[in-house]
């Protein structure tokens, strides 16, 4: 399922299949998941400043545990209502240019945001320090080693701001 | 008919012109990775890969014996790596942290012929122009790759010397992943060797102390384990069992190569405290793939988009020996 899904997305589907999947995507809520996390790490992968982050399930999922407030009608309480709305919309505001700041920042703030929706692991983080040991093992026998002799061991001890 | 004639000759000649394209093309990797190994060249090389930017100075000389090449950072902490007949020391504040060696000392020469006709079936190789980099001129390649399983890669050689000036990795977007690119560069001439010797002294005296973090090289095993949906072209270049630093059992390492870039599986057995690494990580067009599978812990590490690793790893089984 996941191998047609990375398909589909690479456009290597005949018509027919694509369509196929697509409903069996939109049936299967693993299957959407799925679909999801595929254009996230793409995203993130492909374009670290500009990424599609679907906040309206984590809003909407909110706003259901939010006290509604119950009063009686009255000209006074509507203007309050409005001035509540207007504030809750300029936080909500707030929220997206925050949450879209933190995206333009750094790397970083991108597995961060990742694991905030439905505990997904990061989609992309930088590769850990602790790993560093399989990029040497593996860079030893890479034929980059060839071309650009030594310099291509600047990956495996490339300092990163998050090795500290 | 006389035109059909002439349409024929012209497609042909079109055909041979392409074909004549694509060997040198192919001749100049070999030149590059001739150069690379030949040449005594000093310098100041830019790193570049997502917001990231680091310069290093790289010296490489060819003594009697063998190559000797020191890289060492001039941008954060103080790292140092240096290589000498198949063994990388790392150094990072001065302290040697890792020892790596492999068997095979020379792979010289590097490149050979079937590695060559394996880069054809996999890469569009074509020149692309002359440019001129760090002063000096160079000629511009371009290997576009035959399937989106693997990376654009894209050359700057020094006419004269062959030697690599500027490499730039492009995704499918024809967007940089990654570059190096010298900034400053000496070919040749006197180049500073105090250092080889005073190394070699710190290499005795380091040694000893770290035997047990020393990692040797491997020796070749069939572990039975195979992948399934390798992508075109990866052939087996290596299966070994090596020890690794922190880790109590050896590990499985089965390195594959297209003849540009290589793909790496580690397997090895999981010790139950894994349950955080599974997910991919990221470090300019190095991509790795942790995930544990029957208990054990398979990595895939390559310098090939993440769709590869992910598929190559989601494809790993055990076959039995």
């Amino acid at each position: 399922m996941k191998q047609e899904i990375s398909a589909l997305m690479d456009g290597e589907l005949f018509e027919d299949e694509a369509e196929d999947l697509l409903d069996r995507v939109k049936r299967d809520s693993d299957a959407h998941q799925n679909w999801a996390v595929y254009h996230l790490i793409g995203d993130v992968l492909r374009q670290p400043e500009h990424i599609h982050c679907d906040l309206s399930a984590k809003v909407r999922e909110r706003m259901r545990d939010e006290h509604t407030v119950l009063a009686p009608r009255g000209r006074a309480v509507k203007q309050k209502m409005r001035a509540v709305a207007l504030s809750a919309v300029a936080s909500l505001v707030a929220v997206g240019v925050v949450a879209w700041m933190s995206l333009q920042i750094g790397p970083e703030a991108v597995p961060q945001m990742a694991m905030q929706q439905s505990g997904l692991r990061p989609a992309s983080a930088q590769i850990q320090p602790k790993s560093n040991d399989y990029l040497m093992a593996h860079q030893e026998f890479s034929p980059s080693i060839d071309m650009n002799g030594g310099a291509s061991y600047i990956r495996t001890v490339s300092y990163s701001t998050d090795e500290k | 008919m006389r035109m059909c004639v002439a349409f024929c000759g012209l497609l042909l000649a079109a055909a041979n012109t392409y074909a004549g394209e694509r060997q040198v093309s192919l001749d100049w990797l070999k030149t590059v990775a001739f150069a690379a190994h030949q040449t005594d060249y000093s310098g100041v090389f830019v790193y570049q890969y997502d917001n990231h930017v680091e310069t290093s100075r790289i010296t490489h000389v060819v003594e009697p014996d063998s190559e000797y090449e020191k890289l060492e950072s001039l941008d954060g902490p103080k790292r140092e790596i240096i290589r000498h007949h198949g063994h990388v020391w790392c150094y990072i504040s001065h302290r040697m942290v890792q020892v790596d060696s492999h068997q095979g000392h020379s792979r010289f020469p590097s490149l050979l012929p079937e590695q060559l006709s394996t880069m054809d079936a996999n890469y569009r190789a074509k020149e692309a122009g002359m440019e001129r980099v760090a002063g000096y001129n160079t000629q511009v390649i371009l290997f576009q790759p035959r399937d989106n399983l693997r990376y654009a890669h894209k050359i700057w050689a020094h006419t004269d010397s062959g030697l690599l000036l500027k490499a730039a990795v492009l995704g499918d977007k024809n967007q940089v992943i990654e570059q190096y690119a010298f900034t400053q560069l000496q070919i040749g001439g006197s180049i500073d060797r105090s250092w080889i010797g005073a190394k070699n002294q710190a290499q005795h005296d380091a040694e000893p102390s770290t035997s047990p973090e020393l990692a040797k090289g491997g020796t070749p095993t069939n572990s039975g384990w195979v992948v399934d949906a390798l992508p075109a072209g990866f052939r087996k270049t290596m299966e070994i069992q090596r020890s690794m630093r922190g880790r109590h059992a050896p590990v499985t390492q089965i390195v594959f190569s297209d003849g540009l870039s290589a793909i790496s599986i580690f397997i090895e057995p999981a010790d139950g405290d894994e349950d955080d690494v599974d997910g991919l990580s990221s470090r300019g067009t190095v991509n790795l793939y942790h995930k544990v599978l029957d208990k054990h812990l398979i990595t895939v590490v390559g310098e090939v988009p993440p769709r590869t690793v992910m598929q190559v790893l989601d494809s790993v089984r055990y076959n039995g020996r």
